[in-house]
């Protein structure tokens, strides 16, 4: 089996003495999709900042490409985040810039790429969400699902090893949950790596490589989901699954 | 008794050069005051957000004494009882305005830290998140994402500042500075002609903030982010080809 791309290993994380994490060993192969569900206050948030290098962790290891990268001081931890591509709920595009200069800003800021080069990337990724026309618009004129799908493209085009998406649909009306959906399903079938919290069942049937169950800062199952769906092992998993669908 | 003003005595008092003269070291003065405020204010702003409790301490004591000492009183003492403290305040070189300017600058930053601060606060801690996601140093999400959305919601307080500024150099004729109310004072009491002379005075005041709201309209829809709001600052995007020389 080859080895993980991103992977925690008993990360534990704990905010003003409230533990959130408890030694969470969890990792995820190259072009394997894995969608993380549980109750809220479970930890999920809080794991896929650690993956995302976003949080410091306060025991365990965390690393990326063969590279151990919790205990890394901040300067270089910047450069690695941009290897993550990290999604999140409330889309948190820059209210400041377009569409066009959300997407350009990681490739002038830390890939210090050329500004007609940056330009170029951008438009092309804006395409490939399919907002290509929505270049000039301010987050504040788009539809949430256009804002979340602006957001994917920021982060796919820095060419991420492994793209997180926290809750990436959950902020959104429902007719507009299909449309990011959509690209993420694209972006699997490319076979990116991808790690989704996410309470969207049927996307994870579709999609996902395994799923798995938190509870209290743990992972208490993880299966196939096939499996995970059928027979779920935990009680919890169950009673959870009854009460999200 | 018959009103009595004097419109000739008026224009006179308008059109004179020490009007002219007050009128613009006020401005300036506002101007650089401001400015340099500003600047110190940024950085006890930061230091008030900082995690360093010494640092936090330092600007609560900058801002406690600033806050405190009444701006007269400041601009005496910087006046008077700097070249007092050390030789160098007592060369050619320490001119009123130059007092004027360190004392109101002092004064003002302590204003300024706690508007610059709130600006910053303003700000949604999700965009700093999102930059720091995609790999940007601290220095530079401020600088592309924070301030010029904290920006925004700075301009009107700092607009006030401006008018409350340019109202407080009035204070220096105390320092033998003569700005527009010194001037008009002078004025007034060679000719008794009150009503003519402060008018006139009042006159230039009402120019001076006019021209400031309307730099202030301009720079509020300038940092708002919608495309109809202002002009962008990136070209627009070509509707098709890919091409683009900037």
């Amino acid at each position: 089996m080859n080895e993980a791309l991103l992977r925690a290993d008993g990360v534990s994380k704990s905010y003003d003495g409230l533990d959130v994490l408890h030694g969470v060993t969890f990792e995820v192969g190259r072009g394997e999709v894995k969608v993380v569900i549980g109750p809220s206050g479970s930890g999920k948030s809080t794991l896929l900042r650690c993956l995302a290098l976003l949080e410091p962790v306060d025991a365990g290891e965390v690393w990326l490409d063969g590279v151990r990268l919790s205990g890394v001081r901040e300067k270089e931890l910047a450069q690695h985040r941009s290897e993550v591509g990290m999604v999140f709920q409330r889309f948190n595009l820059f209210q400041n810039m377009t569409a066009l200069a959300n997407v350009m800003c990681g490739l002038v800021e830390v890939r210090r790429l050329k500004k007609a080069e940056a330009r170029e990337r951008a438009l092309e990724f804006l395409a490939r969400v399919g907002l290509r026309d929505k270049a000039n618009s301010y987050p504040d004129e788009l539809s949430g699902g256009q804002q979340q799908r602006v957001a994917i493209a920021r982060a796919l085009v820095m060419r991420p090893k492994a793209m997180l998406f926290d809750e990436p649909t959950s902020a959104l009306d429902v007719e507009l949950v299909r449309e990011v959906l959509d690209v993420m399903e694209n972006l699997a079938r490319d076979g990116m790596t991808m790690v989704v919290v996410s309470h969207e069942l049927r996307f994870a049937h579709h999609v996902a490589s395994s799923i798995l169950m938190m509870d209290e800062g743990r992972i208490i199952e993880e299966a196939p989901p096939e499996q995970f769906f059928s027979s779920p092992s935990h009680e919890r998993t169950k009673r959870f699954l009854a009460l999200v669908e | 008794m018959v009103a009595s003003f004097d419109t000739h005595l008026f224009w006179e008092a308008l059109s004179s050069r020490p009007y002219w003269h007050g009128a613009l070291l006020a401005f300036e003065l506002t101007c650089a005051t401001l400015g340099a405020a500003s600047v110190l204010a940024f950085f006890l702003a930061l230091g008030a957000l900082s995690k360093s409790r010494p640092l936090r301490g330092a600007v609560l004591v900058y801002n406690w004494l600033f806050r405190a000492i009444p701006t007269l009183l400041l601009l005496l003492f910087v006046w008077n009882g700097l070249p007092q403290l050390w030789g160098v305040f007592t060369g050619n070189w320490y001119t009123a305005f130059l007092a004027a300017f360190i004392a109101l600058s002092l004064n003002e930053a302590a204003y300024m830290s706690e508007i610059i601060r709130a600006g910053l606060m303003s700000v949604d801690p999700g965009q700093e998140l999102a930059g720091r996601a995609l790999g940007m140093t601290r220095a530079r999400i401020l600088r592309r994402v924070v301030v010029p959305q904290a920006i925004r919601i700075i301009i009107p307080p700092t607009a006030n500042e401006f008018i409350t500024l340019l109202k407080l150099t009035s204070l220096a004729s105390v320092i033998s500075l003569y700005e527009l109310l010194g001037a008009a004072t002078v004025r007034a009491n060679q000719n008794f002609a009150f009503l003519e002379a402060y008018s006139a005075a009042a006159v230039y005041y009402l120019g001076i903030v006019s021209v400031l709201m309307l730099l202030q309209a301009q720079l509020e829809r300038r940092f708002t982010w919608r495309s109809g709001a202002r002009r962008r600052r990136l070209a627009p995007a070509p509707a098709m080809s890919s091409h683009e020389a900037r």
